[in-house]
């Protein structure tokens, strides 16, 4: 299983257009979104300055992208080539397939939100009161992409060529724009807060705002995370195992 | 940490004392929308046999080995493996199977393909030994997506040959190679057999078939049409090619309707038949009144054999 998790994030590694993409997409929506914010316009209802709610928001959104996106299509594609019914026949358990692909997702991950951090501070100043928030950010937000990475590979065995991207399309908009990865959920009526409280986005939105403002991340927000880590690594391991497609 | 069932004392005991045969199929049924696949079959396979599976196109030779393989379910019947579900025999490390179609992990090389089936594997082999006994360790280096079709079948083979499996499942093996890589191709399975594997393969190159498998079954219409040596099938199928020409073109109708008939062939003056019996067809065709020139009678290779086999079954089933 060890070797396969290896190949796995090679394959990633040499996929240098996909790994270049991954890496400058959520920088360039940074600046794009950002751009026009003032460095010091704070987010309504909130203590925090545009740019840094923009820093938080657009690494977790790429991460996402990156997780979602990438597990999905690549999954989808290598279903319908065969080779997922080739490595069927193997003894690797379901689970081994989860974790080679959440740890391949994981390696696309992390650059990019390293590289948010970097253009947020370089050009619109972003500063946190303590260094210790920079790397809790990166560790919260890249722990918690592992949730969509799993979510990514549920959704590859769910649907099969044309409809795997606009069922990801679909699944990754929703989440985003719901769960308060674009805006503050503070914006929306009272019924749909009471909904997006209870989406994976915002609780992964809600570790870097708790970061962000000098807290430690809530552990609701936690729990709610980890039972859907469980929950979509359960069912693209139960859909692996059960996938019958044929090449 | 495969717990095996140890051969009892008398290790030549006939075969259907074995507790636990390789593979079992005790009528099973598979149909996909209103074509029935698989209609029904029995088939045991004992421990070393090489087992070769022959039928035309649509004989249901692919769905008996995703049948057997846990890629399909039956819609009844049973299918066991080493007495358990195929799942849990694959799980175990006790089946290596190559599929005749379907893309291999991309972006990587030969060694790394073949060392990932050995790590799977419970009781994987070292990558080199692996890649030497398929062929390919000159070839180990080269991406997987940048293959021959040949190349790529004994890769194929190699990831399903990665650890020490009880049985090997190969789908049309030698698919896309020719005649020369073949023949070395056949060495490998015979390498596989000689080590006391069980070994089914499909295939529709009777040569194969012929060459390798000291067991032949047939497959016609998802069912079991013929079993045993290359030799019993040929002689089961009891034909003869016979061949002629005649003075006058051919009246076919009347040629058609000779007894015994595998198949007919005539172009202008010139007959050639395939019969389940040689002596009742030639006298017929004397019978007829007909003259034949330069006739033939000779016997049949396993390739002829099989369309005589199969033929009959379809008109038997024509006529129903």
């Amino acid at each position: 299983m060890k070797t396969l998790v290896a190949l796995e994030i090679k394959r990633t590694l040499r996929n240098k257009k996909f790994m270049f993409f991954t890496v400058i997409y959520p920088s360039a929506l940074f600046l794009m979104i950002a751009g026009t914010a003032g460095r010091t316009a704070l987010v309504p209802h909130t203590d925090l300055t545009m740019p840094l709610y923009y820093t938080v928001a657009m690494a977790s959104f790429g991460a996402l992208t990156a997780a979602l996106m990438g597990n999905s299509e690549r999954i989808a594609k290598e279903r319908e080539r065969g080779w997922v019914r080739q490595l069927r026949l193997t003894p690797l358990p379901g689970r081994g397939y989860v974790l080679a692909k959440i740890a391949a997702a994981a390696v696309a991950t992390l650059p990019s939100i390293v590289v948010v951090f970097v253009v947020a501070t370089v050009t619109k100043g972003v500063r946190m009161d303590a260094p210790w928030q920079w790397f809790a950010l990166t560790g919260a937000i890249w722990a918690g992409s592992l949730v969509f990475a799993a979510l990514g590979v549920a959704i590859g065995y769910l649907a099969t060529g044309d409809a795997v991207r606009p069922l990801t399309m679909i699944i990754y908009f929703g989440l985003s724009i719901l769960g308060g990865l674009w805006m503050p959920t503070t914006a929306y009526p009272q019924w749909l807060q009471d909904i997006a409280g209870y989406l994976p986005t915002h609780a992964y939105a809600a570790l870097g705002q708790a970061i962000e403002v000098g807290d430690a991340p809530h552990a609701g927000d936690i729990a709610l995370l980890a039972g859907y880590l469980a929950l979509f690594a359960g069912a693209a391991a139960w859909l692996y195992r059960k996938d019958t497609r044929r090449a | 940490m495969t717990v095996r069932t140890a051969p009892s004392a008398s290790g030549a005991a006939p075969r259907a004392a074995d507790p636990a045969p390789v593979v079992r199929f005790e009528r099973v049924t598979k149909n996909y929308g209103d074509v029935r696949a698989v209609d029904g079959l029995d088939l045991t396979l004992h421990p070393g046999e090489t087992v070769a599976l022959l039928g035309p196109n649509g004989a249901g030779k692919s769905s008996t080995l995703d049948l057997l393989l846990g890629l399909r379910h039956p819609d009844s019947g049973r299918v066991e493996v080493f007495g358990t579900t195929p799942r849990q025999a694959i799980a175990r490390g006790r089946v290596g199977a190559m599929l005749q179609s379907g893309a291999l992990m991309e972006e990587v090389t030969v060694r790394e393909l073949v060392g990932l089936a050995c790590d799977l594997h419970p009781q994987g082999h070292p990558v080199d030994r692996v890649l030497e006994r398929a062929g390919i360790t000159e070839i180990a280096d080269r991406k997987v997506d940048k293959l021959s079709g040949g190349q790529e079948q004994r890769v194929r083979f190699a990831f399903a040959t990665a650890g020490a499996s009880d049985l090997i499942l190969l789908d049309e093996p030698t698919t896309g190679m020719d005649v020369s890589a073949r023949q070395t191709f056949w060495g490998a399975m015979r390498a596989q057999a000689a080590e006391g594997r069980t070994i089914l393969f499909a295939t529709h190159y009777l040569e194969e078939a012929d060459a390798i498998a000291d067991r032949v079954i047939v497959l016609h219409r998802g069912r079991v049409l013929a079993d045993g040596s290359s030799a019993e099938i040929k002689a089961m199928a009891g034909a003869r090619r016979i061949s002629f020409t005649l003075d006058t073109p051919a009246d076919e109708t009347a040629l058609r309707g000779l007894p015994a008939l595998g198949g007919i062939e005539i172009s202008g003056r010139t007959v050639r038949i395939r019969s389940t019996d040689a002596d009742a067809t030639v006298h017929a065709v004397y019978a007829l009144g007909l003259y034949p020139r330069g006739l033939e009678v000779a016997g049949l290779g396993l390739e002829q054999a099989f369309l005589t086999l199969t033929d009959a079954a379809t008109r038997k089933e024509a006529t129903r």
